[in-house]
């Protein structure tokens, strides 16, 4: 679906954000992406969609290059992607209003706009706050109008940036539900955290540092990585729990480390004998 | 002496039509030194709390008073410190030396006396006085909390006040602010901090304020949080609320990796010895 061949880019100050990155993204994949502040995720985001175009290399996206302007309209209705802070997104006075803005940049006659908003709304449970203005809305149901919006654009790609990271755990909770089920209905997503907990079900994980993806896998092994931690990440403390208790024969396996709930099950059942 | 809220009431948009209540009868006591967290759902009032400690809001109905004095008034403006979750925000100079001693001038210290506070500051956030010539908006993110911090501590606060202060930062960065903020509490400062990364600041917090819907629905030590069973939990403390809901003898208290590796190979062990006593 998305294919970046050595691609790499610099910011204007002259800092390297991407180094030569080779990745290619198969449609319906889930791909989660994380390193430190200032590894190169957010530069990966915007080249994945077309924002920003390589320097070196090249980003195909459904084989249109994203450095031939004339193939940006295409590009715009393949891909979308959701930022950190759901209030900067905001176009509409309604949430209504505001989903209909891609449509109607996409050109598209008003039935099929009222159609792509409905769409959009049912798909995010928002039906209920159509007529409300966004900005009246908890950050978590903020973050799913930003969502809606490029839902409306019947994009096959989502590309989310840290929509959680601002958000109160519930609601980064029913952000990530939503956007998983997104995936189970066959949208290819990839998911930009610094929360690994939020990556446990991913397809693939890419951990970046300097403009480099420095591990990839799924995340059973990604997690399991001894480099991790010197990659600036911090492993979820239940899979470190399970880690621990792995070196004293108690084994706890790897989908019953997703949540608190599983967890205590399995030991229940390990130390019951139920 | 404390910051004492009695009785604190506020609303937003007060005889307006949208007229929000945020806080009811409100009874607390922050005591000089102690690290205390307030916790509590987005909406619930916490940050419309930080914010009548230091007299950016004015209570509706009740008082607040920081050691006996107005909270608007300048010296409790100089004891209590503000620390906001973008940092970026609340940063405005062109080089972190004037970022940082933007508050000890502007309350009237010395060239000499801001200079000596200033170096006090960015030694106790862990910057290298390198990164006082820089600009602070070509740091990192967790570069730039510290600044933000050290800019609060150059007045040398009784009380420092933050709203999510690692919100968006990296492990690192976290970690950084963490470790920054258990030596501030260390010299002496009390740090009272509003935020949702419980993994983070869980084992920081001496006392625990739970907010929901404008009230204070718990207030306590960290045991009597966990023994209560209250929500919000750090991961590994929900963990060990199920097994307890399952009936394993677990302690409520544990809430660390360590201490629930310790208490479940413990469990494990009774279990044991019943099954070779059968």
């Amino acid at each position: 679906m998305i294919r970046l061949e050595k691609v790499s880019y610099s910011y204007p100050d002259g800092t390297p954000a991407l180094e030569n990155i080779n990745l290619a993204i198969k449609k319906g994949e889930f791909i989660g992406v994380t390193g430190k502040n200032g590894s190169g995720k957010s530069t990966l985001a915007l080249q994945l969609s077309g924002l920003l175009k390589p320097q070196t290399g090249r980003v195909m996206i459904r084989g249109m290059d994203t450095r031939d302007s004339s193939k940006l309209p295409g590009i715009r209705k393949l891909v979308g992607v959701v930022f950190q802070n759901p209030e900067t997104q905001f176009v509409g006075r309604t949430v209504e209003e505001d989903l209909a803005f891609g449509p109607e940049n996409l050109c598209l006659p008003s039935v099929e706009i009222r159609k792509c908003v409905d769409m959009a709304l049912a798909e995010t449970e928002l039906e209920k706050y159509r007529h409300r203005s966004p900005k009246t809305l908890s950050g978590g149901q903020g973050q799913c109008v930003a969502l809606a919006g490029i839902l409306a654009m019947r994009p096959e790609c989502l590309i989310f940036d840290e929509v959680t990271s601002m958000l109160d755990p519930e609601s980064g909770i029913t952000v990530l539900e939503t956007i998983k089920k997104l995936h189970k209905k066959g949208k290819t997503i990839v998911y930009i955290t610094h929360n690994l907990e939020e990556l446990h079900d991913a397809d693939r994980i890419l951990v970046m540092k300097n403009g480099k993806i420095r591990l990839e896998g799924d995340p059973e092994s990604v997690f399991s990585d001894v480099s991790l931690q010197s990659l600036g990440l911090a492993l979820p403390s239940l899979i470190e729990l399970a880690e621990n208790l792995k070196t004293h024969g108690v084994i706890i396996p790897w989908e019953k480390t997703s949540s608190p709930e599983s967890f205590a099950e399995e030991i229940c059942r390990l130390f019951l004998k139920t | 002496m404390p910051i004492i809220l009695e009785n604190v009431s506020f609303s937003y948009s007060r005889k307006t039509p949208l007229e929000t209540p945020a806080l009811r009868a409100i009874n607390l006591r922050i005591e000089k030194g102690e690290f205390m967290g307030i916790l509590g759902e987005k909406g619930a009032g916490k940050s419309t709390l930080t914010k009548l400690f230091n007299g950016l809001l004015k209570p509706e109905t009740g008082t607040v008073r920081v050691d006996g004095l107005d909270p608007s008034s300048r010296e409790a403006k100089r004891r209590i410190g503000m620390v906001f979750q973008q940092a970026a925000d609340q940063l405005f100079c062109k080089t972190v030396y004037e970022e940082i001693a933007f508050g000890p001038l502007n309350f009237g210290y010395s060239k000499k006396e801001t200079e000596e506070r200033v170096y006090e500051a960015i030694e106790a956030v862990s910057l290298d006085r390198t990164a006082l010539s820089r600009d602070p908006f070509s740091l990192s993110g967790g570069e730039m909390q510290r600044v933000a911090l050290a800019s609060a501590l150059a007045l040398r606060p009784d009380y420092l006040i933050l709203d999510e202060p690692i919100t968006g930062l990296d492990p690192a960065g976290k970690k950084e602010i963490l470790e920054t903020l258990k030596k501030v509490k260390e010299m002496g400062t009390a740090v009272i901090t509003v935020t949702h990364n419980l993994k983070g600041f869980f084992p920081l917090l001496e006392r625990i304020v739970l907010v929901r819907e404008g009230r204070i629905v718990f207030q306590g030590s960290r045991e009597s949080y966990l023994e209560k069973g209250c929500v919000p939990l750090p991961p590994i403390a929900s963990m060990m609320k199920e097994l307890r809901a399952r009936g394993m003898q677990v302690n409520p208290v544990a809430f660390t990796v360590e201490d629930a590796l310790e208490e479940i190979l413990r469990v494990k062990s009774t279990f044991e010895k019943e099954d070779n006593e059968n």
